[in-house]
């Protein structure tokens, strides 16, 4: 098979693979590692003609969860006695649009297939999807032959080196999920449902020029792909977040205006591939967040320039 | 520390004890290390709300300068409108855990590990709370969150990675695993 042919199914797994991360119902086990720290989850997810739900539960220390469908986002936490629904932000049909930005991310990485294994009893095949510069991750994946589905995700660093991984130790599909087990285990009535933020507008893309935030700077092949506003119900302050994606990676930018004698992110910081940048500028609090380097985040977050009226 | 003992101290910091009330919550103060903790974030959250904080105190939380507050007798945050002041324990870089501020994503967090570069992480203004030595230290030492320092700056950046997560890469199987749960393995 020729190198362009390797290529491009090596694309089309991926997108099928998208597709059925989307469409299948599964319930498994899965570990996520970063460093030397691992954590187990157990995930449910079902998908009809309403959409899709999902429920994710800690099965280390306390067991919290998060449920989410197509319009809520429930984190559920036993230790605080507190459940924090969140709206999904609308954003425009992304990921809704995900697929059709993955034949964009392909000019920014290096796709090919690698060898098959065996994760989770299944057989897989690996995919690998190398960036192209330093200012983004690869990954290696690990797709199911039978379903498509995604068993095993290694980020890694321009090095090589993996730096986060995801993976099925068990996993079924295909089979009917019933309602009970989208339920959360921790019922309500202990609870308080905070509503910590409401979503006030969500802009369209068309709205971007009228911004005051300049980003002078992205990798190549990001692409604003959401904005919108948020308002914090705490102390009333609107945050924007500005959503730029290669198809594969994404980067937010989030700007919140000062109100008060607030602290805030100075520079770096990481959490397993996450990282932050923050900085202030005209009095706003901004913070670039993305699964990128921390190269990139500081990089985009240098870039930013307040271009409004004082 | 009961639910009535944590209302008195919020009644202490807002000025609002007399007689028996106020004898009983500095009697409190006095005896538990949990009721002054608890009594500093109060005061904290009170005096950044109404902005008593100075802006010009920073706080550099290395791991270096964390080593060097260990040694550190106490380090006082002197609010400017507050006649009763009580010094921070030195292990103040902790953020608490389940504090009650709005705080619920300081619980939702990663489960990841935080391999953070403490030296690059430099918030604005010195506001922290206090957790027990112990935990301060395994905090300090692991730092597998966002962040050690502030609860409001981790909150904003778990806000942030809340809503950054609906937009997660190309394993969306996974996005949410960042989120599930918090301080594993703490």
């Amino acid at each position: 098979m020729s190198i362009v042919a390797h290529a491009d199914d090596a694309t089309t797994l991926l997108d099928r693979m998208d597709v059925a991360a989307k469409q299948l119902n599964y319930e498994g086990v899965f570990s996520y590692q970063v460093g030397k720290k691992m954590q187990s989850i157990r995930i449910i997810h079902r998908a009809n003609q309403q959409g899709e739900i999902e429920r994710l539960i800690s099965l280390n220390g306390v067991a919290r969860e998060v449920i989410r469908n197509n319009e809520m986002m429930t984190c559920i936490y036993p230790e605080g006695k507190r459940v924090q629904p969140n709206h999904r932000p609308l954003g425009l049909g992304f990921p809704g649009d995900f697929l059709n930005r993955l034949s964009l991310a392909s000019a920014y990485y290096q796709l090919s297939l690698g060898r098959e294994e065996r994760i989770a009893g299944h057989n897989a095949q690996e995919l690998k999807v190398m960036s192209v510069d330093n200012y983004r991750y690869g990954y290696h994946l690990w797709v199911d032959k039978d379903s498509d589905l995604l068993l095993q995700s290694d980020l890694v660093d321009e090095q090589n080196e993996v730096i986060e991984t995801v993976a099925f130790s068990s996993v079924e599909m295909g089979h009917d999920i019933p309602e009970a087990l989208l339920q959360a285990q921790i019922q309500g009535n202990q609870m308080t449902w905070n509503r910590v933020e409401h979503i006030m507008a969500t802009k369209t893309l068309a709205n971007k020029t009228q911004s005051p935030w300049q980003i002078e700077w992205m990798p190549e092949g990001f692409s604003l792909v959401a904005q919108q506003n948020r308002l914090k119900a705490k102390n009333g302050a609107f945050i924007a977040q500005h959503v730029y994606s290669d198809g594969l990676n994404s980067i937010s930018i989030f700007i919140e205006k000062i109100r008060a004698q607030h602290s805030h992110l100075r520079g770096n910081s990481k959490m397993g591939a996450t990282n932050a940048f923050g900085t202030i500028i005209n009095r706003h609090f901004v913070t670039i967040v993305g699964e990128v380097p921390e190269r990139t985040v500081e990089k985009v977050g240098n870039s930013i320039q307040y271009i409004g009226r004082e | 520390m009961t639910a009535n003992q944590n209302e008195l101290l919020s009644a202490l910091v807002d000025g609002e004890l007399k007689g028996n009330e106020l004898d009983q919550a500095l009697q409190l103060l006095s005896t538990s290390d949990q009721a002054r903790a608890q009594f500093q974030r109060h005061q904290l959250v009170s005096d950044v709300l109404h902005g008593h904080v100075s802006h010009n105190r920073t706080v550099d939380l290395t791991g270096r300068i964390a080593d060097a507050l260990l040694d550190e007798p106490a380090i006082s945050l002197t609010p400017k409108h507050k006649a009763l002041v009580i010094p921070f324990p030195s292990q103040f870089w902790k953020q608490a855990t389940g504090l009650a501020l709005a705080a619920s994503v300081g619980a939702i967090a990663v489960m990841g590990v935080m391999n953070q570069s403490q030296s690059q992480f430099m918030p604005v203004t010195a506001v922290a709370s206090i957790e027990d030595p112990a935990e301060s230290m395994m905090v300090a030492q692991t730092s597998n969150r966002w962040t050690v320092g502030e609860q409001e700056v981790e909150e904003r950046l778990n806000t942030y990675l809340v809503n950054h997560n609906e937009y997660a890469g190309a394993s969306n199987v996974f996005s949410y695993a960042r989120v599930v749960s918090y301080d594993a393995g703490q």
